[in-house]
């Protein structure tokens, strides 16, 4: 089957969210919800790379800059947020928060 | 032939590696692991042709982000007994099948969805001007376009940042108790 | 995408001939710092170290330095964590010399009609490889100190990371002002701008456009490579050895042949960027060819003009070297928040106004 290069880029950008989504749905340290969440965005990236060359326009690839940037604003206030949690909660566990009961 | 049998050999490895990255027990295990897939994709980029975004996949992603991972890990020095590392459950192995009957599903729905790619890029090559993907002018048509059409964004994310920047030292800062200072 | 068999493996000869430099100044660099150490400090250094008879000056020393490591006891202590502890130096070295492709070595050559480019990855964009792949070296250094399961070590590596990841960001900004210069990241072209007469009596090399860059970017790549005064890392009166602490023999010369090699390739690339690279300083390679191809033909020129450009390029990066080993032996070391203070509150905004200045002037030449 001739598949061509790009198209197979967003196949596999599928594969990578869903593995993403997967991991953070079955793994409760927030450590690893967050790397989940990072192969999400990379999965994302390569989605806009792959159709930016499917389209034959740079358009793609420019976004892709912008989702670098705010995953790694995310990625900073997220490891902040654990830090402080880690030292009011001492655990990192997504279950033993449930003070709020929710 | 060649650059098709690379692609699609990082590709699986890609999703492979993220699959055995999201099952370690010990975090620092698992960020190295997404350090590797990272470069992997920064590897696809490349065999795409868009050798900036590789390159600088590499510079931001896997040499910046994933070092402030790698430094709050071993930073926040978790007990080994303290890592919860159980078996897979009924509803876990239940979710897995789901996620995989929703990427069966999606997949082929993507391969109709291709039908629409025509008229796309008839809309984006319609627009003046357009910037081609080019191995030879890679640099210079991302930053062209960077720094005309998506100005506005470009200077917001960089509020974005310094809000982050800011934010980030804020919150991880360790609450001070006032003193009260006892006069007599 | 063409699949010459000539370019393949010139590229793939370049690669190899990149990595076997940079492997090989490691202990080359290590002999000059030994003896230029000890004539800074008045003594003589390793000079009786020689072949059979003859003590050529010591030379066969890092010989004997590596036997005797490779020979040592390869001792994994039992608390450490052996992937991690094992893996660690490999990453410094693999960075160092999987760098060494971008590095020119000539400008061209003509092999059976096709052009060869004497530079083994020659993409657009050019040297942020060496950017990016030495912001990768950081892992080492983390993970060496946080295998080691030991306090000393782990305190250290931390810190000798957060140095790199500190100074990385004044060194990119500090390049990007050369890069507006020149209009390009592809250091061939590069060079080749800096093979004409500036002013009548200079050579037209980047030095003379962008002082303020190259004098940020030297401070900033003697903290990458964790050389002295920034070398808090190593230091051996502070923090026991540092990240060093646990590892001993043939892995722990491994990190010194990554920083050598990593030491070699930033000055490379300085030499490249505001020094000529492998051009001569009033003579180009394009007048040598002129001048030469009244003799001979071209081709034959350009096979002849390839020694040069590489003595010239590793001349002047050796030139660069020696005074990274001046320096070491003659200025103290920086306490770490005197270095962490230099690289964000002092290196960062001149940085950021050099690039603004460069901006605005180059914008005003340019399309005035």
């Amino acid at each position: 089957m001739s598949i061509s290069l790009p198209e197979m880029g967003i196949y596999f950008s599928l594969l990578l969210f869903l593995v993403g989504l997967l991991g953070i749905m079955l793994r409760k340290n927030i450590i690893f919800m967050m790397l989940a969440v990072e192969v999400m965005l990379n999965a994302a990236n390569l989605a806009f790379v792959s159709a930016s060359v499917l389209t034959n326009t740079i358009d793609g690839q420019v976004i892709m800059f912008f989702v670098m940037a705010v995953a790694a604003c995310e990625a900073g206030i997220g490891l902040a947020l654990i830090i402080s949690l880690y030292r009011a909660r001492n655990t990192l566990e997504a279950d033993d928060l449930r003070i709020l009961r929710g | 032939m060649l650059t098709q049998a690379s692609f699609f050999i990082l590709g699986l490895c890609s999703v492979f590696l993220s699959i055995v990255m999201l099952t370690r027990k010990w975090p620092v295990t698992a960020a190295m692991l997404l350090i590797v897939v990272m470069m992997m994709l920064a590897g696809m980029y490349g065999v795409l042709g868009a050798h900036f975004s590789a390159v600088s996949q590499i510079l931001v992603y896997a040499g910046a982000i994933m070092v402030v991972f790698v430094f709050v890990i071993m930073l926040l020095n978790i007990p080994t007994n303290e890592l919860r590392y159980g078996r897979v459950t009924l509803f876990e192995w239940l979710l897995i099948f789901f996620g995989v009957c929703i990427a069966v599903l999606l997949g082929t729905r993507v391969g109709q969805g291709y039908l629409m790619i025509e008229s796309t890029a008839a809309r984006a090559h319609a627009r003046a001007p357009y910037y081609p993907v080019s191995f030879n002018e890679n640099v210079k048509n991302v930053s062209s376009l960077l720094f005309t059409d998506y100005l506005w964004a470009f200077e917001l994310v960089s509020f974005l940042i310094l809000a982050a920047i800011v934010g980030s030292v804020v919150i991880a800062k360790k609450a001070r108790v006032n003193h009260v200072n006892k006069s007599s | 995408m063409e699949f010459s068999y000539i370019q393949i493996l010139s590229t793939v000869l370049l690669m190899l001939f990149g990595i076997a430099v940079g492997a090989q100044i490691a202990p080359i660099m290590s002999w000059v710092e030994r003896r230029q150490c000890a004539f800074i400090q008045r003594r003589l250094g390793p000079n009786r170290v020689g072949f059979f008879k003859y003590r050529v000056f010591g030379l066969a020393q890092p010989i004997a330095d590596a036997i005797k490591l490779l020979f040592k006891e390869d001792f994994i202590p039992p608390y450490v964590h052996k992937a991690f502890y094992v893996l660690a130096p490999v990453i410094p070295v693999m960075m160092g010399l999987a760098v060494t492709v971008v590095i020119p070595w000539g400008s061209h050559l003509i092999v059976g009609g096709e052009i060869v480019n004497l530079q083994a990855v020659s993409l657009n964009s050019g040297f942020l490889i060496l950017f990016a792949l030495s912001s990768l070296s950081v892992y080492g250094v983390t993970l060496a100190g946080w295998s080691s399961n030991d306090k000393y070590s782990l305190l250290g590596g931390l810190r000798a990371s957060a140095q790199m990841v500190s100074y990385e960001v004044a060194m990119g900004l500090s390049v990007v002002p050369v890069v507006l210069i020149w209009g390009t990241f592809d250091l061939q072209k590069i060079i080749a701008s800096q093979s004409t007469i500036l002013w009548g009596f200079l050579p037209n090399w980047g030095v003379f456009y962008a002082p303020v860059s190259f004098v940020i970017f030297l401070v900033t790549i003697f903290a990458e490579t964790n050389r002295l005064p920034f070398d808090l890392a190593e230091g051996e009166a502070e923090l026991v050895a540092g990240f060093l602490t646990e590892y001993g023999g043939m892995r722990w010369s491994l990190f010194f042949l990554g920083e050598y090699s990593m030491m070699f390739i930033m000055c490379a690339l300085t030499v490249c960027l505001f020094f000529g690279g492998y051009e001569l300083p009033w003579v180009s390679q394009h007048d040598l060819i002129l001048w030469l191809s009244s003799v001979v033909s071209e081709t034959v020129a350009r096979w002849l003009l390839l020694p040069l450009g590489i003595v010239v390029l590793l001349v002047k990066s050796i030139v660069l070297m020696w005074f990274f080993v001046q320096v070491r032996f003659t200025v103290p070391r920086f306490r770490y928040d005197q270095l962490m203070k230099l690289g964000w509150l002092y290196l960062l905004p001149i940085a950021l106004v050099n690039l603004a200045v460069t901006a605005l002037v180059v914008a005003f030449v340019r399309f005035h």
